[in-house]
């Protein structure tokens, strides 16, 4: 009996340990939580550690922490330099993006990455692809210190460009495979970029990047615009306009549901086809 | 940001702003031994134009340049039409003529030069989008072949015995 209890005290001392041992843990990373600015709790209450973060506090200094390339969300370059770098089969390429009415869709892309497939066998038909007529597509690997480049001759659709380049994957920040980014001629910055699954979504994504930076056709240019008028003006006249031509408040082409509805779609093969202006 | 830059088969051409370009061997056809050739052209190059052009400068427009750098063989070497040393860095409104073009497109002009550097024969021929704007147009042709070098062979290729009058290329 004696000896049970002393067996079972011996065990509840362990115990008081481990649970002390585990406090004491749980008390560091908490700290360490705070000195990284995610902490729980109430970062402003008063610590030592804060106090020794404080400017002028030495041997301590704040400083931010990152993790691979940023998001495009925390992003504000719009720069859009050439992309340059060399072909699987060992030639040099250079793609100027800048220059000209046209879009380039840069799509960055390993050979390796499951998505990615996906993306390759929709570039080997590019007819299919449902990109507006004036867009060009370039597919952007990592350099051959990277990629291999007999796999990506392998992926690579006869007629596309491919370009290997990791020096272009850090001017244009790209977070990780598939990535794409549209870059406008005229203004020689992009506007647009983002991941997708599959291509479609890339493709309606640059008809409307492309409807949104192009401006109205000389066909299509609204008589109010074309006089100057502006404001309340301008809108008068735009109104007075519909009225004319029967569109009347709450006309449901007032509010189309897709770009599909205001640029009509070629319905054959049921894929989409260019944005087309009217006009 | 760095000025995006060509290398390859012995060709270093960065590039000035607005240009893009490629540098390439075309695979072999029978016995015949291909040399590396250069493209530069400010406008989207098609991927099956041809080696001087044809398949891109029907594309230019008034404003645009197309410019070619052609390697021939080791054979060429020490043959009258490859006697100037050094390619043209710094060429002259009065050197496009519109009756050098190899294809003869309206409003278009070019020029073509044979030369040899670095122990290579080379062609470069240049194309503008417009004549008459080619005192415009020829500062940035010179700007461009101002910073393309070219690096000897890796294989030094003999000199041959003799120079016979220039050959069909």
């Amino acid at each position: 009996m004696v000896a049970l209890a002393v067996v079972l005290t011996l065990v509840v001392l362990l115990m008081a340990v481990l649970v002390a041992g585990l406090l004491r843990s749980h008390a560091d990373i908490l700290r360490s939580l705070h000195e990284l600015g995610v902490g729980v709790g109430d970062p402003a209450a008063p610590h030592d550690h804060a106090a020794a973060g404080a400017p002028g506090a030495a041997g301590s200094k704040q400083v931010p922490i990152t993790m691979g390339p940023p998001l495009p969300g925390e992003r504000n370059s719009t720069a859009a330099p050439t992309v340059a770098g060399v072909t699987p089969d060992g030639n040099a390429l250079a793609v100027s993006v800048d220059g000209g009415d046209r879009l380039t869709l840069l799509a960055f892309l390993s050979s390796g990455c499951a998505t990615c497939s996906g993306f390759w066998k929709a570039f080997r038909q590019p007819d299919r692809l449902g990109l507006p007529a004036d867009t060009r597509l370039v597919v952007v690997t990592k350099g051959p210190d990277m990629e291999i480049p007999s796999e990506v001759a392998g992926q690579a659709p006869p007629g596309l460009p491919v370009v290997m380049s990791t020096e272009a994957w850090g001017d244009y920040e790209v977070p990780g495979s598939p990535f794409f980014v549209l870059v406008d001629g005229r203004s020689g910055l992009r506007i647009g970029e983002g991941v997708a699954n599959h291509f479609d979504q890339v493709a309606e994504l640059v008809r409307r990047a492309e409807a949104d930076a192009r401006p109205f056709g000389v066909g299509s240019r609204s008589r109010a615009l074309a006089e100057g008028l502006d404001g309340p003006e301008r809108e008068s006249a735009n109104d007075r306009e519909l009225r004319r031509a029967g569109v009347l408040p709450g006309d449901p082409s007032l509010y189309p549901n897709s770009l599909d509805e205001v640029y009509g779609r070629s319905g054959d093969d049921g894929l989409p086809t260019p944005a087309r202006r009217a006009g | 940001m760095t000025v995006a830059s060509l290398h390859a088969h012995g060709i270093d051409a960065p590039l000035p702003g607005g240009f893009e370009g490629r540098i390439f061997v075309r695979g072999a056809v029978g016995r015949e031994v291909p040399y590396p050739v250069a493209h530069f052209a400010t406008f989207p190059l098609p991927a099956d134009t041809a080696d001087f052009g044809g398949g891109a400068v029907n594309l230019m427009g008034p404003n645009d340049i197309f410019a070619v750098l052609f390697e021939y063989g080791p054979e060429s070497l020490g043959r009258a039409l490859f006697a100037r040393q050094g390619m043209p860095r710094s060429l002259a409104a009065g050197d496009f003529r519109p009756y050098l073009l190899r294809r003869g497109l309206g409003g278009q002009s070019g020029t073509q030069w044979f030369f040899t550097e670095a122990g290579r024969p080379f062609t470069v021929y240049v194309v503008l989008g417009s004549h008459a704007r080619r005192n415009a147009l020829v500062p940035r042709v010179n700007g461009l072949l101002g910073s393309v070098s070219i690096s000897p062979p890796a294989v030094p290729s003999p000199m041959p015995q003799t120079a016979s009058g220039p050959g069909w290329n």
